[in-house]
């Protein structure tokens, strides 16, 4: 009985592998199969022979059990594989990527600057593009007829509505409107117009972002530590900045801020004309009449504003020679920035 | 405003500095130099020389042979082209060896006679001979007889000289004259300035009468003085030279001494033809209704009374401080000038020239105001001038007029008083401040100061009329101690919190969505063309058609404020169609300007705009199928998802457009609750043709930004999430091809009971199982209670239901 279950065993294990897996399952291991009809065979065996006989059986059946599913495991394996060769695709094939879209770099310059300032603290503030005279002009110190009215060329609409030529008004709204709160800490982006022709250099149409902050002791050395962090924050850690006496009818004194020229680190080029500085924006501390039109007490009270152009820094960041560039919409220009992560 | 470093070294003291610090102290000193460089550069051993002889060539007509002095032992034989070289001429000589801009000069041999040099004409020195008198550009530059012979002409001509240019600010219109700005370096390297001021005089008889009358307050002084005997013939060289250099050019002495003394006062002088003023009488007053006057420069004027003129009894003779009148022009027959100088009104003349579109140096420096302390001085300075270099006598006292002289002390400047409190000064600048500091500045500034009760009280002379209340010293302290010293310090004060607001923070979110839909952000003008209008077939009661003309546009393509973002986006579109990028997906959030009545009252409104703009293939080609155009659905779905993005889906709805830039059957206006947030649709085929694209299937749509603002969601509080399963029907309905399918499912929600959840369109079948004009919608109803599982018998209600109201409503028939 012994030597049957293993021979049995032998010739099940020699079969197994040239055999169909189901068929030979059920020829050895099968409820009719050789090693059930052999176990029927232990009814004839003694009472001291049949557990040892017993025990025995089910250790080949164990053992074939066992060759079963390795030999399974191995069929399907193989089975996978091929057919992951009959689904094997070109890898190197393009996905179906779905279009890029960008932010175009104008936003995008002043998205950044609107995040160093509310960094700061400051609230971004807006106002109308189509403006009173009295906003634009007067409010800030430019009286009807002041030369200095010159220096920007006006759209009119009517004798007292204009296109206003700078965020400012923005400046004299909000201090009529929260008079007399403080701090007064606001950021101020928007879409200015000038009558000048379009060339490389000027546009009719152009944006700035204005900063200002009125409250009790502002001073210009605050003004300063402002820049000099905003400076660092937009180029870089290591920006030096320079503040110029200048002139402004809003602010009294002024200055022109340079910052040292970001692409030859001062040594002489051709953007910072052979200076070593690049002349970013304009700021003052802002002029008492201003205050005082706004309804804020210019004796106990001071403040600060800053104003710069941003076609001007998004040309010197992105390196684009012609403001044009950035009205003309050309796809092929503004794709470029879907690549750039800030 | 130009000036030169030997002409400023005249009036303040420039030992031990250099051009090129000078410029670099300016222009940090808030006066920017813009441009620095010598009259004329590359010029070596170029010698004034004295032509002995001018003899024919015996090889060529057109050539002289020349014997030239130039102070050495030996004469030179020079052989010349020009036809007007001469003998007895002074001119100048590049040697052997010299060095001209455009080149070196060796020994050369012209038809066989050698030439030691050559003799310059003016070009050939580098000089700019547009502004050059004709005879003096044509053939050699003949130099003055008293030129002495054998000297540098780079030292002769002062073309080592260095040129500056200054940028100034409107503020510095006391820096348009050599006197500011030698007050100016004097202050930064505390210097004293040394510019005399000449005094008039009276000559012993009167010889030509004058009288000077001011009968308008828009004149404010008025001063004159006759000179006669004068021969009108070229300024002296160096006059000539200087001028050149600064960009004015020379024309006579007379000219030429006006125009020098009013870079040196910065005072603008007039001289008028003595013989053409009747009865010696100069009347200042406002020009009469219908009067004219033929100026300058040939041009007939028509006067009005807000203009100014300068006349006789008779007519008048120039328009005050901006052109004299052609009548009075001193000519080579002039035997006797007034010299005029005088104030008026900064508006009136800055009014006249822009006016009469008339910018002169003169008028710049009238219209930025003039040192009243400057035009006795001035006129006194001309008419010594005119005495030395052109042969002049005084003919008459000097006569004055007007308010504004009557303070100004003879050579001393009028002032005004402000103060400054070196507290005030500390606290706006930020760094310490004290009482010694300010007088010191003022010291260098030449302002006479004095300190009392801790203010600083300034004596702010007229030539500084930017000046005038205290925080404007306190810009002239920083300014002269430097911006360098300013600290950067860091804001004292509560700490606030810094924010967009929530429409700022909408337009974000609306760009970032968009982006990531992969559509591109544009920027585009507001300015379109009025043509605008018919090309987008609007009607002639279209609201957009009111659009706010510009006063005075640059262009008539840019001459109104857009009402609508279409045009500004297609223009886009077609530049790039044009350029064969037929795939674009614009999008601008951008202002349209409703007014809200023509011609303007009042400010317009301003809204936001969302708008898109969308051609082309639905995805970037790829090698996994066929892509497809874009189309109406693709552009809804983007649509939704912004929609959906900032909470506000459920609530819009859409009905059939009439926007007549759109597609009759392809169009939708976008409301919530009755009230307009947008549209959407297929452009209009001949819209798409009259922006120049003919091909394409173009869609549009835009979002009022400030309608949706009332209406997005910020604030979420989440829902329990479902603890019993849910249960779904599906349903095909049969109805009219024209229901629209809105309709029908708000059918459908209304009569579904409480258990409906959702509902979805999955399918809209048309076809050979539904007659000609049915269409079959397939819904899948999802249903669910919150208190228990749903049975089949909890269905069988609602699904009956839903039956009923859509048989009733739209005839709806179950498709089995």
């Amino acid at each position: 009985m012994k030597d049957k279950l293993l021979a049995l065993r032998d010739e099940a294990l020699s079969r197994l592998e040239h055999s169909d897996l189901e068929a030979w399952r059920v020829e050895y291991l099968g409820k009719k199969g050789e090693l059930a009809t052999v176990l029927r065979g232990m009814a004839t065996l003694s009472a001291e022979e049949r557990p040892v006989v017993g025990q025995y059986a089910n250790q080949v059946r164990a053992v074939l059990e066992e060759a079963f599913a390795a030999r399974k495991a191995e069929l399907d394996s193989h089975q996978a594989t091929l057919r992951e060769q009959a689904e094997t695709i070109d890898v190197t094939l393009a996905g179906r990527i779905s279009y890029l879209g960008a932010e175009h770099p104008l936003r995008k310059v002043i998205r950044r600057i609107e995040d160093i300032f509310v960094g700061f603290g400051f609230t971004v503030e807006d106002g109308p593009e189509v403006e009173l005279d009295r906003y634009n002009f007067e409010a800030l110190n430019l009286p009807k007829d002041h030369p200095a009215r010159d220096m920007q060329d006006t759209f009119y609409l009517t004798d007292e509505i204009l296109l206003r030529t700078h965020t400012s008004p923005v400046q004299a709204r909000t201090l009529e409107r929260r008079c007399p709160e403080t701090p007064i800490r606001i950021v101020v982006p928007g879409r200015v117009y000038r009558r000048d022709d379009d060339d490389a250099t000027h546009s009719h149409a152009f944006m700035q972002i204005e900063a200002l902050v009125v409250d009790h002791g502002i001073r210009m050395s605050d003004l300063k530590g402002i820049l000099v962090q905003f400076a660092r924050e937009l180029f870089g850690a290591d920006q030096e900045i320079r503040l110029r006496p200048s002139f402004f009818p809003f602010t009294e004194p002024s200055a022109e801020m340079d910052i040292r020229c970001i692409y030859c680190h001062g040594d002489g080029c051709s953007t910072c004309k052979q200076t070593g500085w690049i002349e970013i924006l304009g700021c003052g501390m802002v002029h008492p009449h201003v205050l005082e039109a706004g309804g804020y007490d210019a004796g106990s009270l001071t403040g600060f504003a800053i104003g710069m152009g941003v076609e001007r820094i998004a040309m010197l960041s992105y390196q684009v020679e012609d403001i044009r560039q950035f009205y003309l919409n050309d796809v092929r220009l503004l794709e470029q920035f879907a690549t750039l992560t800030r | 405003m130009k000036i030169t470093w030997n002409w400023l070294s005249q009036y303040v003291d420039l030992q031990g500095l250099t051009p090129k610090q000078v410029a670099e102290d300016l222009t940090n000193a808030g006066i920017p130099v813009e441009y620095l460089a010598p009259v004329a550069t590359g010029i070596e051993n170029v010698v004034v020389g004295h032509v002995k002889s001018a003899d024919q060539h015996p090889n060529a007509d057109r050539l002289r042979v020349c014997t030239v002095a130039v102070g050495a032992a030996a004469d030179l034989t020079i052989v010349c082209g020009a036809a007007n070289v001469a003998a007895g001429q002074r001119v100048p000589v590049a040697l052997v060896g010299a060095r001209l801009p455009q080149g070196p000069i060796g020994k050369s041999t012209l038809r066989g006679v050698a030439s030691e040099g050559m003799i310059c004409s003016a070009s050939e020195l580098g000089l700019d001979v547009r502004l050059l008198p004709r005879d003096q550009t044509t053939g050699i530059f003949v130099l003055p007889a008293d030129a002495p012979v054998g000297e540098s002409i780079v030292e002769y001509l002062e073309l080592s000289d260095m040129v500056m240019e200054l940028e100034l600010t409107p503020n510095r219109s006391d820096c348009l004259s050599l006197r500011g700005v030698a007050y100016e370096v004097a202050a930064l390297y505390s210097r004293k300035v040394s510019m005399q001021a000449p005094e008039l005089r009276t000559p012993p008889q009167e010889k030509l009468p004058l009288t000077v009358e001011v009968a308008t307050d828009r004149c404010m002084a008025y001063s004159a003085q006759v000179v006669s005997g004068l021969s009108l013939r070229p300024s002296p060289l160096w006059m000539q030279t200087r001028l050149l250099a600064v960009g004015v050019r020379p024309i006579n002495n007379i000219v030429d001494i006006t125009n020098y003394v009013m870079f040196e006062w910065g005072q603008p002088l007039h001289a008028f033809d003595y013989d053409a003023i009747a009865g010696g009488r100069i009347i200042v007053r406002d020009a009469q209704r219908e009067e004219a006057l033929m100026t300058l420069d040939g041009q007939a004027r028509a006067l009005e009374p807000a203009m100014t003129v300068i006349a006789d009894p008779e007519k008048a003779l120039g328009l005050a401080g901006v052109m004299g009148g052609e009548s009075s022009e001193v000519t080579a027959n002039t035997r006797a000038v007034v010299i005029e100088s005088a104030l008026f009104d900064p508006l009136q003349t800055r009014r006249t020239g822009k006016r009469l579109q008339l910018r002169s140096e003169a008028g710049t420096r009238f219209e930025k105001g003039i040192d009243p302390a400057a035009t006795l001085p001035a006129l006194a300075r001309a008419v010594e001038l005119l005495c030395a270099y052109g042969g002049g006598a005084i003919a008459s006292g000097p006569r004055l007029a007007g308010a504004a002289l009557a303070d100004v002390e003879p050579g001393q400047d009028a002032v005004r008083q402000v103060g400054v409190r070196a507290a005030r000064a500390a606290a706006v600048l930020g760094f310490a401040v004290d009482a010694g500091q300010i007088l010191s500045v003022c010291e260098r500034l030449q302002f006479a100061a004095r300190e009392e009760n801790g203010t600083v009280l300034v004596d702010v002379p007229s030539r500084r009329p930017d000046i005038r209340i205290e925080e404007d010293l306190i810009e002239e302290i920083a300014r002269l101690v430097g911006y360098d010293h300013i600290p950067a310090t860091m804001i004292v004060g509560p700490l606030t919190g810094g924010e967009l607001s929530r429409a700022q923070y909408l337009t974000r979110l609306a760009t970032d969505h968009l982006i990531a839909l992969g559509m591109q952000q544009v920027v585009t003008y507001s300015f379109v063309s009025p043509t605008v209008a018919e090309r987008m077939r609007l009607q002639p009661d279209d609201e957009l058609l009111r659009m706010i003309p510009l006063l005075h546009p640059l262009s008539e393509e840019r001459s109104v404020l857009r009402t609508t973002m279409l045009p500004s986006l297609l223009e886009v579109a077609e530049y790039n169609v044009n350029r064969r990028r037929v795939d674009l997906r614009l999008f601008e959030i951008g202002t349209v300007y409703l007014p809200e009545s023509l011609p303007l009252q009042k400010q317009p409104t301003e809204r936001r705009v969302i708008a898109g703009l969308l051609i082309g293939q639905v995805q970037a080609p790829s090698p996994h199928g066929e892509s497809r155009t874009i189309d109406f659905f693709d552009v809804k779905g983007m649509v939704e998802s912004l929609l959906l993005r900032m909470g506000l889906e459920d609530k819009a709805q859409y009905t059939r457009s009439q926007a007549p830039f759109l597609h009759g059957g392809q169009a939708a206006d976008i409301e919530t609750a009755g009230s307009a947030i947008g549209l959407i649709g297929k452009i209009h085929r001949d819209v798409c043709a009259n922006f120049g694209m003919d091909l394409t299937d173009a869609f549009y749509f835009e979002l009022s930004l400030e309608a949706l603002l009332p209406l997005v969601r910020d604030r979420l509080r989440v829902e329990d999430l479902p603890r019993y399963p849910g249960v779904s029907r599906d349903l095909a309905l049969v109805v009219s091809r024209t229901l629209p399918v809105a309709e029908l499912l708000s059918s459908v929600r209304s009569a579904a009971g409480l258990f409906l959840e959702d509902v979805r369109v999955f399918d809209v079948y048309t076809g050979e199982h539904v007659g000609d004009a049915e269409k079959s919608v397939a819904l899948r109803l999802s249903f669910r209670s919150r208190e228990r599982t749903l049975a089949d018998d909890d269905l069988q209600e609602p699904m009956a239901a839903i039956l009923r109201a859509a048989k009733s409503a739209y005839g709806a028939v179950l498709r089995e």
